[in-house]
């Protein structure tokens, strides 16, 4: 393999580097408020702004790419791998900064998401992309969003520099267990990745502290009322304080910035291994628990790499899998759901037809009909099709009057799922027996759509036959 | 019925508010439209209003003062939608305004009140895809951006990018209404009417594409996963109306 760095022109080197980053999910902007400042570029908001969206669907908000795609490791489900055979390259830090300056200016994107493959060893690469980020700050004075990757290995002093010079910061766990990884990553051990992990939530939290804000991380919307959820008993853990950034040199100390003001995240692999969806959201729920994570981000595997360890290629992406982990995500941090109250041991995988808030309700009928009228806001989160958007308007208009289907329906309740499970002044909106299989026969059928959309299968309709579909025989 | 028939811009909707208010018609034989008007009917009689600061004054300082200086911010904001009905429904908002208090925003028992609040999703729902879509263009030292919304919501832009690129000359041009976003470095932003021949002029900096432009549609293009592809929804959330500036597309 030959490597002429010196002639490749900063377009092809974004080609190889956005190519080589596109496999890391995370592409938010949100979770940090921040005003412009006059003589600098840029702000934060913390819903986050999406400025385009890819062929794939998925949104673009950040500039996503590696440093550098040379790489020691040899993990096996990755494209960067030492014994693939790609193109490689390695961005400086002014290629860097102008990059993202530039589109920035443009109106391209919302920030920069850096990560890297590991150069020489965990600590130089580390340091290298510190670099780039206290050129981008100091020099270039971007005051927009960062998103930068902890490599799993590198020093305390570099880990806290990179936290104060980023708004979040993350460590890609890539798979919930120390056997997968020992499997498929052997260069990575679980402690490289959960100790960071941990010394990252204490010193997000010392920091919050000392300037007036709780240990943890705010929780947006309804979150904040919820008594019963995942992030209710958690404080000790997090105020304990015991394993906190302490460097002996603290290099970026002077920038008087928050550190990781966003917080962190992870991402893990779904389908390489044979990880139950139990497993894998009982691990999400202890990561938020634990480390107070602000996400955690689910990739379906893509099989790039032949080994015998892993999926051939051409298997299809588990885009239907991905998407029932990511609405059970959702559960957990906004509507009160337990890891425990979605699955079971019995019962370890997603039902593919039925979203996992709706198998929940029909799995639980003697909580329902509730009265839209009566009914507490966490029970109303907890009726499919209410959100906590929807919560918030009922409970608004509740103060001034009743609420009734006409108006559920103006205020975009999906009422296609909500009517088996509410009453409106003490009335269903159709006649509905409240049966476990007739409810799962009409969800099924509304939710069907969606999962062929999600299968990439295209929705056809015909004439229905009498011959064909109902096995009618023609009279001799 | 008596329909008062006002331009599209806040002045003369709040005006068109002052002389219906005052006319002591009865509020139920009373509309109001924005012009031009489409379709005239043929047993009302139309009454054209031209703004006035001094019924200007006087409006606001009644919705202020009376009911809330949030319940105006409300009603000013959902001035710049659209929709045919959005100055009537501002009317009947403000009576009941004045009859409930600035709480009255919140009742949504009242049809007004239900369609104040979906014009006014709709209209944050446009800032924001525009606040997401907009492209600068670079021409010397100054970025120009060209857009073609529904509602206009120039003026609701203009803080937006303000906030983001404070120490920046620039330009945000809405097509269709011919007014611009104008702001110079370190300064606050101005709302500007442009005329056809500045709006022509200015239609050309949108072929003023860089380097950085091509970089943009590599990245684009690369950022996909193959694997991966659903046009389906791209096309959802990214609809064909806000993309005819996005560059990245074309």
């Amino acid at each position: 393999m030959f490597e002429i760095q010196e002639e490749l022109s900063l377009d092809k080197k974004l080609e190889i580097l956005s190519d080589a980053a596109k496999y890391d999910v995370a592409c938010t902007s949100s979770g940090v408020d921040r005003r412009g400042q006059k003589g600098m570029l840029g702000n934060s908001c913390a819903a986050g702004v999406c400025h385009t969206f890819a062929a794939d669907g998925r949104c673009v908000s950040l500039l996503k790419i590696l440093m550098t795609n040379h790489c020691i490791y040899d993990c096996k489900y990755c494209k960067n791998r030492i014994s693939n055979d790609v193109p490689r390259a390695t961005f400086s830090p002014e290629e860097i900064c102008n990059l993202t300056i530039e589109f920035y200016k443009r109106n391209y994107i919302e920030g920069l998401f850096l990560s890297s493959g590991i150069i020489q060893n965990p600590n130089y690469t580390m340091e290298k992309m510190c670099e780039a980020l206290r050129m981008l700050r100091m020099e270039y004075h971007f005051n927009g969003y960062i998103h930068v990757k902890a490599i799993p290995g590198a020093s305390e002093e570099l880990l806290y520099s990179a936290g104060l010079l980023a708004d979040r910061i993350s460590i890609n766990m890539e798979l919930p267990t120390q056997a997968s990884l020992e499997k498929l990553a052997p260069n990575k051990t679980m402690t490289n990745i959960i100790r960071p992990m941990n010394q990252i939530s204490q010193t997000i939290a010392s920091h919050r502290l000392a300037i007036g804000k709780s240990a943890k991380m705010e929780r947006a919307g309804i979150n904040q009322k919820l008594t019963h959820s995942i992030f209710g008993n958690t404080v000790d853990k997090i105020e304990g304080g015991s394993s906190l950034f302490l460097p002996a040199e603290r290099k970026d100390r002077d920038l008087r910035r928050p550190f990781a003001a966003a917080g962190q995240s992870t991402q893990m692999i779904i389908g390489a291994t044979d990880e139950t969806d139990l497993e894998l959201i009982r691990t999400t729920q202890s990561l938020y628990q634990s480390f107070d994570l602000k996400r955690v981000f689910y990739s379906g595997y893509i099989p790039i790499n032949e080994d015998d360890s892993l999926p051939e290629i051409g298997t299809p992406v588990p885009l239907l899998r991905e998407h029932r982990l990511y609405q059970a995500d959702w559960l957990m941090r906004y509507y009160g759901f337990f890891a425990e109250e979605l699955l079971s041991e019995k019962n370890p995988f997603f039902d593919q037809k039925l979203d996992p808030k709706c198998n929940w309700a029909i799995h639980h009928l003697e909580n329902f009909p509730v009265e839209i009228n009566k009914a507490p806001e966490e029970v109303l989160l907890r009726v499919p099709g209410i959100g906590p958007t929807s919560v918030k308007k009922i409970v608004s208009a509740r103060r001034y009057g009743n609420v009734n289907f006409e108006m559920l329906k103006k205020m975009h309740v999906m009422l296609k799922r909500a009517q088996y499970f509410i009453t409106c002044n003490g009335k269903m909106l159709y006649r509905t027996p409240i049966e476990e299989n007739f409810i799962r026969n009409q969800l099924t059928d509304t939710e069907k759509v969606s999962v062929m959309k999600i299968e990439g299968q295209t929705v056809q309709y015909k004439q229905m036959s009498l011959f064909s579909d109902f096995g009618l025989k023609a009279g001799g | 019925m008596y329909i008062y028939t006002c331009e599209p811009n806040l002045e003369a909707m709040l005006s068109c508010i002052y002389d219906a208010w005052t006319s002591k018609r009865g509020h139920k034989n009373i509309k109001l439209m924005l012009e031009p008007v489409e379709q005239l009917t043929l047993f009302d009689e139309y009454i054209h209003v031209d703004a006035d600061s001094e019924k200007v004054e006087k409006v606001m300082d009644a919705v202020n003062m009376k009911i809330s200086p949030w319940f105006y911010r409300q009603l000013a904001y959902s001035s710049m939608a659209y929709e045919e009905d959005v100055l009537d429904n501002m009317y009947h908002c403000m009576i009941l305004g004045f009859h409930h208090g600035p709480d009255a925003l919140g009742m949504v028992q009242y049809a007004d009140i239900m369609r104040h609040n979906e014009i006014r999703k709709r209209l944050g729902n446009e800032v924001n895809r525009f606040q997401e879509v907009l492209r600068f263009h670079q021409v010397g030292e100054v970025y120009i951006a060209h857009f073609e919304p529904k509602s206009r919501i120039a003026i609701a832009l203009g803080p937006i990018f303000e906030d983001r690129m404070p120490s920046e000359n620039f330009v945000i041009v809405d097509d269709i209404h011919k007014e611009a976003v104008v702001h110079h470095k370190d300064a606050h932003f101005y709302m500007y009417k442009l005329s056809d021949e500045e709006l022509a002029r200015l239609l050309q900096t949108e072929e003023e594409n860089d380097s950085y432009t091509d970089m943009w549609k590599v990245f684009f293009d690369t950022i996909a996963i193959k694997e991966r592809t659903n046009k389906k929804c791209q096309d959802n959330l990214f609809p064909m109306w806000a993309r005819k500036h996005a560059v990245e597309m074309n």
